[in-house]
């Protein structure tokens, strides 16, 4: 009997040390891998690019909100719902520093520029897993999107670089990949410190991009030559530099005399603009445009076209560009607009939930148009005008614009201004254009909502700094 | 209904049994001091006889052919049994259950007597809980243990208590206690993936079920549970059978629920006038006094056909009086070998907010069965489903700003509307669907609420099974084998629902539903080894075991959109769109060796000593294992020889010291650095999605506990005392980093910081009146606790913690101050120049606010004009503590013949806490306003704490950011419970079989006396959240409850 027991117990007591320490307690996920596994194939390695700019994708920023923050500062458009969640602190500009909409689109911003810098670092490291050129490649893409976003950050976030030649304080200039702890703390670089890094980096990356990809799709969702050099236009425009935003455009826009288009790489030029925006997003005038898709896009109030077409938070304001001459009846861009109890709705983005409709981030229309003011500002009014007119007669082929608008430069710059509200209203423009221009942003409202004018001189001139950042990084 | 129907029957039943009787007498005394006990309950085991003792302890009772045993109880004794063995006078000897010296006290892997206990723990019996008008056991805990602080984060039911003992003690990770169900670890918080309606797996449990909650509290105790213990132990048993005659019982009450401390809104009149002076002292500030184009008044009535100004009051749309009931039936009993216990239960609960409810149905069985001399097995299971439903209320973490919540909504919608059109059907917003505004010029982001209701659907369903078998081998004479399987296999369904209606959030996305399903399965293995001898005048107990725990989570499910047609609104039905949702897999493991040892001599000296080794699978690969242990002492000064006082009758010093951990982290896989996958368009994409620390290791806490237990005027009254001083170190602490550096959630967890909790406890148990036909029993606890933090990440980086949303910086953890601090812009008053809210600014400078200026004029301006920076968070300030660092209970029981009266009241105090739902209240944009806001500044010189109201003003009330205008002190007395209960005579039952009936009324918190202005102190928006403490905003406040009840044993 009592040896029974005994050995039943002894069996029992074996049994403890049954299950393997080892298996229990060294556990990695089914759903996730982990760092060291990120870089060992090619196609993770182009899943981790496609991650970069999925970042950028984020809905705070060119998924759609970033231009709804910019569109409604300007003075094109009404807001009805004075609701903080979809973009009213913009239009009133009465964000603060405690603003969800602050604090997200930076973390938004600095989330995709770690993602860059993470791809770079790990490019550096990884070695015969894709090909040198491959390599090279990719490190063209990782830079330019860290460039457009230190670009979107240091133009809201920062005083204007023409302002000062960039004196005052910008933005943090994370260029490491951070996965530790480590540096919470780092000093704003000026702003000047910022603009050159970001047009060294799209020096770099137009010199690593290749041409063109192998789809329409990719040429324009991925970065490529020309998305390098549009977007330095459009950076070299922000500090005034015409000199050199001529420079650039000339490589995309070598004509002097329309038709435009791009005589390398992905041929480039305007096409039907009602196509652009609804049935091809990857024409050739698409230069950078994020996809949406089923499985893949933005919802509610993360989808700018819910705020402003399907739950119809602003109009268009009657007084603003709305109401302009230039924006002729027939224009083809009026279809953009919607009309409902007295009200037009802005429907660029008119596809009902799901909300497929791509985001443009560069269209070769705005390229003409930096080129065009680049030209004015430098004297050469006929390739000015030409570009001018490119744009416009492709809406509106009958428009004859007024000798006066276009007389001397300072009319003709302002009425390319016009151009730019009515081309890219909705593709967040509009606030940047008067901020690089250190014009002050007019008091605009409705019977029942205003927003004051708000002079360069303001502090509420630009965003303020996300209390997130204040509360954390020491030095900023 | 239909149940009473069915106890009818089977009283009727039982009445039909005639049997034969006999007589039996006896004398009942007391033990310590032979004096006659008057008013003991003499029973017959399992029959319906029932006697009483006269005032010279004489009983005499008639009892049925078949019963072998007599059972007495006494309020303040210890129950006792006595077999007949056929005699016809038995005289009893009842111990004072007050002496407590031989209760048991639940441990972890074993019992011990309260003599041999030296840690700190306390026992909340079944009375207590069984007839509470709760969803889960927890939640009736509140007051009624030293140490152990309880509170309802808000009133929707099934939501998990705030439990803390002895103070919060942990950051980043979760200071819930380790909850022990007949010895398995289990999984605790809210599992509902949906912010609308909570799951608190623990209701999974009938609270009829449950013999006693031990809530261990001291390191000496818990530091057998290891790295798992650092927020104390709450060790379940469920009730098992005892030999004898089976015994059926019968528990059931029914109850209704209403709002509580509502706040009074404006009517439709006020709230027009209210809005529209708004609008006006916008269009006066923004210098549009004479510009046309900007409305003087933007709110109009509406009137209904009869000509009647319409005035909803939405409340009637969102509270209600619910209904509840809940039914019990246990069976158990046994014979010497082998003893059982059965039980099925059901509830049927609705919460006050429409649409709320919560229902269970569960079985339970347990078994003991003795094999052999030297084999014991025993086994048991509980099976149940749970059903959770409820509209979003907002009151759930992560829920306090979203347009549905139901509690914001029902103050903040404009009363000069009506809910339905003329015609009957809702009235929409014909856009966007949300409330139609009437003859109001502005727009409403909130939905209609009774459209809302009826267009969404949020349920979160339970199926739980809960088990374990074991077996006790006696080896040797002192050594016993113990091994014992649990598992925990828990599956939930969490479904919502929105309609493709106008009036549903999902109107624009053609409706949805989303289906997620979730598995936890988790299963213990425990084998310990005892050893219990008694040499002379030394005992000797010693345990060695291992125990193996697994948790394997994994959960699915599916978003639809785009209803083919506005029919369906199923997940089966036909959608045109769908993608994942609530997709999670991990597993996760402790492996654990552990021992004890006590030692004793003579009973009067005690000494334990615990060692536990445990390894975690989610820490880093170098520190998966930590060590805890704690040692313990305890000396009953009373059974000394030079011990003498007719008083004091026991007098026992104890103190403790122990280490334990803290292993409930975040993720289960907290130490990598890790890569996820997701899409581009169609591109697949990786992105870093967690940085790890791959030094990841224990958060331990060191706890030291001096306690002195007194026993005065023969154990009437009993008195504990206690200090305790925790100190946790290696904080794990969810350490923010600076967005710039762009690391997923700006978060890593680290091993930096510490804090302290230090306290007494104090409670007193006294009998201080028993008389034969009434008695009176009171028992009150006290503890003062405070917590401090003392290191952080960083050079003591301060971490901020949020409410729902990153403008909402509510509170702060800081170095030197109470963790969770409430956080936000001081203010001070109102300017009585110019009615504008006076903020100080970080350098102590007074700035005002005015939320519309004439273009060129800047907001924020010093008093004299002049131009001012905005208030942003580097000019926030601490603003108060958010724990209490008092709180107790007291109750009172009283007996007077068949009557009882439990009167049980809990109290805290000593915090302060944010009202941010009266920033809601004082909305300035469409909301409607408390009637508070009629105190508004109008005039120059008027001196008031209400700004002028300015249309659209979101700074001046605290609507953006919290303001420290809104922190109140948050000191409360609640009359949490009053029951008043009636024995029906036993003469009166007669031959039915029934041997006891019992009714009872009960009401629970009748009232809450509290200079606090909000809805309840004890809301919680964040709800257990360790860093976000105290703060109230936009939640549903707790309910007033009144049940009437009934016990019934045969």
């Amino acid at each position: 009997m009592r040896s029974a027991i005994s050995k039943l117990s002894l069996i029992l007591l074996l049994s403890f040390t049954a299950c393997s320490q080892d298996e229990l307690l060294n556990t990695e996920p089914d759903t996730s891998i982990t760092a060291g596994n990120a870089f060992t194939t090619p196609s993770r390695i182009l899943g981790l690019v496609n991650g970069a700019y999925d970042g950028v994708k984020n809905a705070s920023f060119y998924g759609g909100r970033y231009l709804l923050y910019l569109d409604v500062r300007g003075e094109d458009f009404i807001n009805i719902t004075a609701n903080s969640f979809t973009g009213f602190e913009s239009w009133s500009n009465s964000y603060s520093s405690g603003s969800n909409d602050i604090n997200n689109l930076w973390g938004a911003a600095y989330t995709a520029i770690n993602l860059s810098n993470i791809l770079i670092d790990g490019l550096s490291k990884s070695t015969g897993v894709i090909s040198d050129s491959l390599n090279k490649q990719y490190v063209a893409e990782a830079k330019f999107i860290r460039a457009l976003s230190y670009y979107s950050l240091v133009t809201i976030f920062a005083r204007p670089y023409v302002e000062d030649q960039g004196a005052s304080k910008g933005l943090p200039l994370r260029l490491q990949a951070e996965t530790t702890s480590a540096s919470n703390d780092l000093a704003r670089s000026t702003v000047a410190e910022v603009y050159t890094r970001i047009l060294a980096d799209l020096d770099d990356a137009e010199a690593g991009l290749p041409d063109a990809h192998g789809s329409a799709l990719l040429n324009t969702t991925r970065a490529h030559k020309s998305t390098a050099i549009a977007l330095k236009t459009r950076v070299y425009l922000n500090q005034g530099n015409y000199a050199r935003v001529i420079e650039e455009s000339k490589k995309l826009v070598p004509q002097t005399t329309a038709p435009f288009s791009t005589t390398f790489g992905v041929q480039h030029k305007l096409q039907n603009i009602v196509t652009v925006f609804s049935s091809d997003y990857t024409t050739t005038e698409s230069i950078l445009s994020m996809p949406m898709t089923d499985l893949d896009s933005y919802t509610g109030q993360s989808s700018i076209a819910y705020i402003y077409n399907t739950n119809a938070e602003y109009y268009l304001n009657p007084s603003g560009i709305f109401g302009d001459a230039q924006w002729g009846s027939s224009d083809t861009r009026r279809s953009f607009l919607r009309l409902s109890s007295g009200r037009y709705y802005f429907q660029k983005y008119a596809k009902p939930s799901p909300f497929l409709d791509y985001i443009p981030v560069i269209r070769y229309a705005e390229v003409l148009l930096n080129y065009a003011e680049a030209a004015a500002r430098t004297g050469n009014t006929d390739l000015s005008v030409a570009l001018l007119k490119a744009v416009h007669s492709r809406s509106d082929a009958t428009y004859t614009f007024a000798e006066d608008a276009l007389g001397t430069e300072a009319n003709l710059v302002n009425t390319i201004w016009k151009e730019r509200r009515i081309e890219l209203i909705g593709e967040g423009f509009r606030s940047n254009d008067l901020l690089r221009t250190l014009q002050t942003i007019p008091a605009k409202g409705s019977s029942s909502l205003q927003a004051a004018a708000v002079a360069p001189s303001a502090a509420n001139y630009i965003f303020p700094s996300p209390n997130s950042e204040l509360l954390t990084n020491k030095l900023f | 209904m239909k149940h009473l129907t069915f106890l009818t029957i089977l009283l009727l039943l039982f009445l039909n049994v005639l049997a034969q009787k006999r007589r039996i007498t006896g004398t009942v005394t007391d033990k310590e001091n032979n004096n006659p006990v008057p008013g003991v309950s003499v029973k017959a085991a399992g029959k319906a006889a029932f006697a009483q003792t006269d005032a010279q302890g004489h009983f005499s009772i008639e009892v049925p052919e078949g019963v072998t045993s007599l059972e007495f109880s006494f309020i303040g004794y210890q129950k006792q049994s006595a077999p007949l063995n056929g005699a016809s006078a038995i005289n009893i000897q009842l111990e004072s259950a007050a002496s407590g010296l031989n209760e048991v006290v639940v441990v972890g892997y074993g019992t011990q007597s309260k003599r041999e206990f030296t840690g700190s723990a306390a026992r909340i019996s079944s009375a207590v809980i069984k007839d509470a008008p709760v969803q889960s056991f927890d939640q009736a805990l509140s007051g009624r243990a030293a140490g152990v602080s309880i509170a309802s984060p808000n009133g929707v039911l099934n939501n998990p208590p705030v439990i803390r003992i002895r103070g919060i003690n942990s950051i980043s990770l979760s200071s819930y206690p380790l909850v022990v169900i007949d010895g398995i670890p289990t999984n605790t918080g809210n599992i509902s993936t949906s912010t609308a309606v909570p799951n608190n797996p623990l209701s999974d449990i009938d609270p009829a079920d449950i013999e006693s909650v031990d809530v261990l509290k001291d390191a000496a105790s818990t530091s057998i549970y290891g790295s798992r213990a650092a927020a104390g132990v709450l060790l379940i048993t469920t009730k098992r059978g005892k030999a004898g005659k089976s015994k059926v019982s019968y528990d059931g009450w029914t109850g209704v629920t209403k709002a509580a401390r509502l706040p009074e809104l404006l009517n439709a009149q006020q709230y027009m006038d209210i809005k529209n002076e708004g609008v006006l002292n916008a269009r006066i500030l923004g210098g549009n006094e004479n510009n046309p184009a900007v409305a003087s008044a933007l709110y109009f009535p509406s009137y209904r056909e009869d000509g009647s100004l319409v005035d909803t009051k939405w409340y009637d749309y969102i509270y209600r009086t619910a209904i509840s009931h809940n039914h019990t039936v246990s069976l158990s009993g046994g014979t010497k070998a082998t003893s059982y216990y059965f039980s099925a239960n059901y509830s049927d609960q609705q919460g006050f907010v429409v649409d709320n409810s919560f229902k269970r149905k569960a079985v339970r069985f347990n078994v003991d069965h003795e094999a052999t001399k030297w084999l014991k097995l025993k086994a048991g299971g509980a099976y149940n489903t749970t059903f959770n439903q409820s509209q979003n209320t907002g009151s759930l973490p992560n829920s306090t700003f979203l347009i549905i919540g139901a509690a914001r909504m029902a103050t903040a919608l404009s009363p000069n509307v009506p809910v339905y059109n003329a015609d009957g059907s809702y009235n929409l917003n014909q856009t966007s669907g949300t409330l139609g505004m009437g003859n109001n010029l502005v727009t409403n982001t909130l939905f209609n609420a009774a459209a809302l209701f009826d267009l969404s659907r949020y349920t979160s369903e339970n199926e739980h099974f809960l088990g374990n078998v074991g077996a006790t081998i006696k080896l040797l004479k002192p050594l016993e084998l113990t091994t014992t399987y649990s598992l925990d296999r828990l599956r939930t369904e969490t479904v919502a629902f929105q309609s493709a209606k106008l009036g549903s959030t999902a109107y624009s996305t053609g409706g949805s539903v989303t289906n997620v399903t979730a598995l936890r399965n988790n299963w213990n293995w425990t084998s310990t080894l005892s050893f219990n001898q008694t040499f002379g005048r030394h005992h000797v107990t010693a345990l060695a075991g291992y125990d193996v725990q697994k948790f394997e989570n994994s959960s699915w499910g599916a978003a639809q959109s785009k209803a083919s047609d506005d029919f369906f609104e199923e997940y089966q039905g036909s959608w045109g769109a769908i993608t994942t949702s609530g997709n999670g897999l991990a597993e996760k493991a402790f492996i654990s060796y552990f021992s004890r040892l006590t030692y004793d001599l003579d009973n009067k000296y005690f000494i334990t000593a615990n060692f536990r080794r445990d390894g975690n699978s989610a820490l880093g690969n170098d520190t998966k294992f930590g060590n805890f242990g704690g040692v313990s002492a305890g000396w009953v000064l009373s059974e000394e020889k030079f011990f003498h006082s007719n008083t004091i009758n026991n007098l026992k010093l104890r103190a403790s010291w122990g280490r334990v951990g803290n292993g409930n982290l975040p993720g289960e896989y907290a130490a990598l650095n890790l890569y996820s996958a997701a899409l581009y368009g169609t591109a697949a994409t990786w992105y870093i999605s967690q940085a790890g620390n791959s030094n990841l290791g224990w958060e331990t806490s060191e706890q030291t506990n001096f306690g002195v237990d007194l026993g005065l005027l023969d154990n009437r009254i009993q008195v504990e005392a206690t200090y305790f001083n925790n100190d946790v170190n290696g904080l794990i602490l969810s350490t923010p980093q600076s967005p710039s550096k762009g690391i997923p959630n700006n978060s890593i967890l680290l091993n930096v910081g510490s804090m302290y909790n230090r306290g007494i406890e104090f409670s007193v148990n006294a009998g201080i009146i028993r008389k034969a036909d009434f008695s009176w029993d009171a028992s009150f606890n006290y503890t003062h606790v405070k917590n401090k933090v003392t290191a952080l990440a960083d050079g003591n980086a301060d971490i901020i913690g949020y409410t729902h949303t990153s403008s909402e910086t509510s509170n702060i953890t800081r170095v030197g101050e109470s963790i969770g601090s409430l956080y936000g812009a001081k203010t001070a008053g109102v300017n009585p120049e110019n009615g504008r809210r006076i903020f100080i600014n970080k350098n102590g400078e007074k700035v005002q606010y005015s939320a519309v200026v004439k273009s060129g004029e800047t907001n924020w301006t010093y008093l004299d004009g002049t131009p001012a920076s905005a208030i942003s968070a580097s000019d926030y300030y601490l603003l108060g503590n958010a724990l209490p660092k008092w709180y107790g209970g007291l109750s009172n029981n009283f007996r007077y013949k068949g009557f009882d009266l439990g009167v049980n009241f809990t109290y805290a105090g000593g915090n302060y806490v944010m009202n941010g739902t009266r920033s809601t209240l004082r909305d300035q944009r469409f909301y409607n306003n408390h009637t508070g806001i009629l105190n508004r500044w109008t005039t120059a010189g008027q001196k008031t704490d209400v700004p002028r109201v300015v249309y659209n003003d979101v700074i001046s009330n605290g609507t953006s950011y919290p303001i420290s205008d809104n922190v109140e002190k948050g000191d409360f007395l609640r009359l949490q419970n009053v029951l008043l209960g009636y024995r029906v005579p036993a003469s009166l039952l007669g031959n039915s079989g029934i041997s006891s009936i019992r009714v009872y009324a009960q009401a629970s918190n009748l009232f809450l006396v509290t200079g606090y202005t909000g809805t309840d102190p004890e809301s919680s928006s964040n709800g257990n959240a360790n860093t976000t403490p105290g703060v109230e905003k936009n939640a549903v406040g707790q309910g007033r409850t009144y049940t009437l009840g009934i016990n019934v044993g045969f």
